[in-house]
């Protein structure tokens, strides 16, 4: 080997076996830089029959009383609104591609930023219910309160609205994924939305963005997976969700609102 | 076990994650390429040998059983173009040109374009259609387009057929270029397999520059700058006119960074080896005309048209309104070249009718040849119109494409710019770095590519372990698939 090869090779090969151990401890700080680890180690080493502890864990694993379901699946074609914050981000793509797979019809409206109590007080659900008629309605709200104070004397209420806005469509209100411990949003939800409708998503282990709040795309994907096999035996309305090929879809349409000022 | 059982996963076809020059996988195999390579770089049979089995197992790796449709490929135009060296009757070499690209053709009609021209038939007769279940072999777009230049150069007599398939294979397989480009072409890669030229010292770590300029563009800039780019496109309604407006501006930027990164790094490999790749671009953004844009985006795939189908069909030889005509359909088989959809067809439509605008234009901006304001006019026209089309060759439908542009011009406001500047800083300084680039001098390319290669080797090494752990910061969640593999 000459020597231009020999230099290239000699640098190639120490950067590869570096970030290949530093990999193997992920992140690490490093004169007070915090450095991302790479995923070299684990595509060398990790044990592919572990993969799936490294999924989320989902609510079965948790402290969920079993409902008297399941109810019988309802093999239609639905209509589905996906309502909810900036959770939606991660979570409408791949139930998009649940949707696709099954032959439903997404719409999504994302409000960032948004809470029970913005989301109770517009009345925007209801506008929302009466432009799409939906037959199911997925709901995401919750990840903006999980430090309000006296959130059940405060918040209760509004999730009443919503219930009342939903009327006799079935949905299933998807938890928020705390990222700390939370003043009880999640208890305020469970006590107040029917049994098999609440999916509870605290405890369940994420990988997050750099925000620290809102799973990554690939775990967000992960958490609809858990919600898709949390519904046939817990649900109150179990609907179709065909194990999609494709990672993400796109819902038919997507509305946005921005943030209140 | 695991490390065997994931090595062997590795190295096993995935189709969902095809092997990148910017891969840690790839990274890997070319610390076992590249010890084997340069021992064996002074017995040219066995150099050749082994860069065809690697070629093969790389393209295994990214269209796993379709390696052997190239080696049917590469056996057929091998044969018919000994064939067409020892006819002597102006006939008979015709049919044997005619029968090589209808074999060519066909075999990438069928897998590119058969559910495209079934679901338009279908359109037709309202019929109802079901899309063949067909799997698009990578890279079969510039392999083809090689295989072509090459019978049509040996019909012409520009180049001498390969002595052996195996010389030929290589040209055809040549794993740099494989999957993306450059399009190589035989009159010039040909004889550099017969003269193998041995790299220098210089020339090897030139080439490395090349890769880590492309690691930079591809897998630090253009990955991290989609992510917010898609969610314009996925939801053209969603978000501002000033949003929108910087999606489409991110776009131009990502497919120029992401394209033009790739085939850096695959000159770059090349050039490590000792071979030489034409350049692809030359800062096609400076461009102050369409006709100068295409001779600097895309060069090897623009010299390929221009060569085997603007020049057949006319050229400028034939009348003004021919050549125009000429170029108008040059670009719409460009345009096909690019995808299956009708969008791709009026993306290549629409730069055929700006070519002949331009060109019908020309005798009469002459005159301010030279003059700044003519410079600034011709460069701002020459942008937005690429950056335009851009939309409708990245929108997922027409619908979607009117939606961006109408939103860009109606629902402007800029209060949302802000906002923006505090939200997206991160995208915009990576914006702020491509933009600049484009604007520093050629000359500072070579100091820089000269400087690096007389940089210490220690220098070297932090060089790229600082470009490696800035990717691995910025990597996207789900690594955005280079864009022209779908091409």
């Amino acid at each position: 080997m000459n020597k231009g090869y020999r230099g290239l090779w000699l640098l190639l090969a120490i950067a590869f076996v570096l970030f290949t151990l530093l990999s193997s401890f992920g992140d690490t700080d490093l004169f007070g830089l915090h450095l991302k680890g790479s995923k070299m180690a684990d595509a060398l080493f990790a044990d592919a029959g572990n993969e799936e502890k490294e999924l989320p864990a989902d609510t079965l694993e948790q402290e969920v009383v079993k409902p008297k379901f399941p109810a019988p699946l309802d093999t239609a074609a639905q209509t589905i609104l996906f309502v909810g914050d900036s959770m939606l981000d991660g979570l409408s793509p791949r139930l998009s591609a649940y949707a696709q797979q099954s032959g439903h019809t997404l719409y999504s409206v994302i409000w960032y930023s948004s809470s029970t109590e913005q989301w109770g007080k517009s009345g925007r659900l209801k506008e929302y219910i009466d432009q799409i008629h939906p037959t199911f309605i997925f709901l995401c709200i919750g990840s903006n309160e999980l430090m309000i104070r006296d959130i059940k004397e405060k918040r209760t209420q509004y999730v009443k609205d919503l219930m009342a806005e939903m009327d006799s469509i079935p949905f299933l209100w998807i938890g928020p994924p705390n990222w700390r411990e939370d003043t009880g949003i999640n208890d305020m939800l469970q006590s107040n939305l029917p049994e098999g409708s609440f999916f509870l998503s605290n405890g369940m282990s994420f990988e997050r963005r750099k925000d620290g709040a809102h799973p990554t795309v690939a775990s967000a994907a992960l958490w609809m997976d858990s919600v898709a096999r949390w519904m046939p035996e817990h649900c109150s309305h179990p609907i179709r969700m065909d194990f999609p090929g494709d990672i993400k879809a796109r819902p038919k349409r997507i509305f946005i609102h921005q943030p209140e000022k | 076990m695991s490390l065997i059982d994931n090595l062997l996963n590795l190295l096993s076809y995935q189709p969902d994650s095809p092997m990148l020059f910017s891969s840690g996988l790839f990274w890997g195999l070319f610390l076992v390429f590249l010890p084997v390579y340069a021992m064996l770089r002074n017995r040219h049979w066995q150099m050749v040998i082994f860069i065809v089995l690697f070629s093969l197992f790389f393209y295994y790796k990214s269209s796993g059983w379709f390696f052997l449709l190239l080696l049917f490929t590469s056996t057929v135009d091998w044969l018919l173009s000994r064939r067409l060296a020892t006819a002597k009757s102006r006939g008979t070499r015709r049919l044997i040109v005619a029968v090589s690209i209808t074999l060519s053709l066909s075999v990438l009609g069928y897998f590119k374009y058969a559910n495209f021209f079934l679901w338009n038939w279908n359109q037709m007769v309202q019929g109802n259609f079901q899309p063949l279940d067909i799997i698009l072999p990578v890279g079969i777009s510039f392999y083809t387009f090689q295989s072509i230049s090459y019978i049509v150069d040996v019909y012409r007599g520009s180049v001498k057929p390969t002595e052996t398939w195996v010389e030929y294979l290589f040209f055809l397989s040549f794993f740099p270029a494989l999957v993306a480009g450059p399009i190589v072409r035989a009159d010039y890669f040909i004889p550099q397999i017969r003269e193998h030229h041995k790299s220098t010292h210089a020339e090897v770590f030139a080439g490395f520059w090349m890769i880590v300029l492309g690691v930079v563009k591809k897998a630090l800039i253009a990955d991290y700058i989609s992510q917010y780019n898609d969610l314009i496109f996925d939801n053209p309604t969603g978000y501002t006119g000033f949003e929108s407006l910087m999606g489409v501006v991110g776009y131009t930027m990502q497919i120029y960074c992401d394209f033009s990164g790739y085939s850096d790094m695959a000159i770059g490999l090349a050039l490590i080896m000792g071979f030489r790749l034409t350049p692809n671009f030359d800062f096609p953004y400076q461009s102050k005309s369409l006709t100068e844009f295409w001779r600097r985006w895309h060069i090897s795939l623009s010299s390929w048209l221009r060569d085997y189908v603007y020049i057949p069909l006319g050229g400028n030889r034939k009348g003004t309104l021919r050549t125009y005509v000429n170029n108008f359909l040059t670009m719409l088989i460009g345009g096909l070249w690019h995808g299956a959809a009708w969008k791709f067809v009026f993306w290549g439509a629409m730069h055929g009718v700006g070519l002949a605008v331009n060109k019908a234009c020309r005798p009469f901006t002459k005159r301010f040849d030279g003059k700044w304001w003519f410079n600034v006019v011709a460069w701002s026209i020459t942008i937005v119109y690429v950056s335009l089309l851009w939309v409708f060759f990245r929108a997922d439908s027409w619908t979607d494409s009117w939606l961006i542009i109408k939103n860009i011009f109606t629902n402007f406001s800029p209060d949302h710019i802000i906002p923006f500047i505090k939200v997206r800083y991160v995208w915009l300084i990576m914006m702020c770095v491509i933009i600049g680039s484009h604007a520093l001098p050629r000359g500072f390319y070579d100091w820089l590519e000269d400087a690096f290669v007389h940089l210490r080797w220690i220098f070297k090494l932090l060089i790229f372990l600082i470009v490696v752990q800035l990717v691995v910061e910025f990597a996207s969640e789900d690594v955005a698939p280079f864009i022209y593999f779908q091409f």
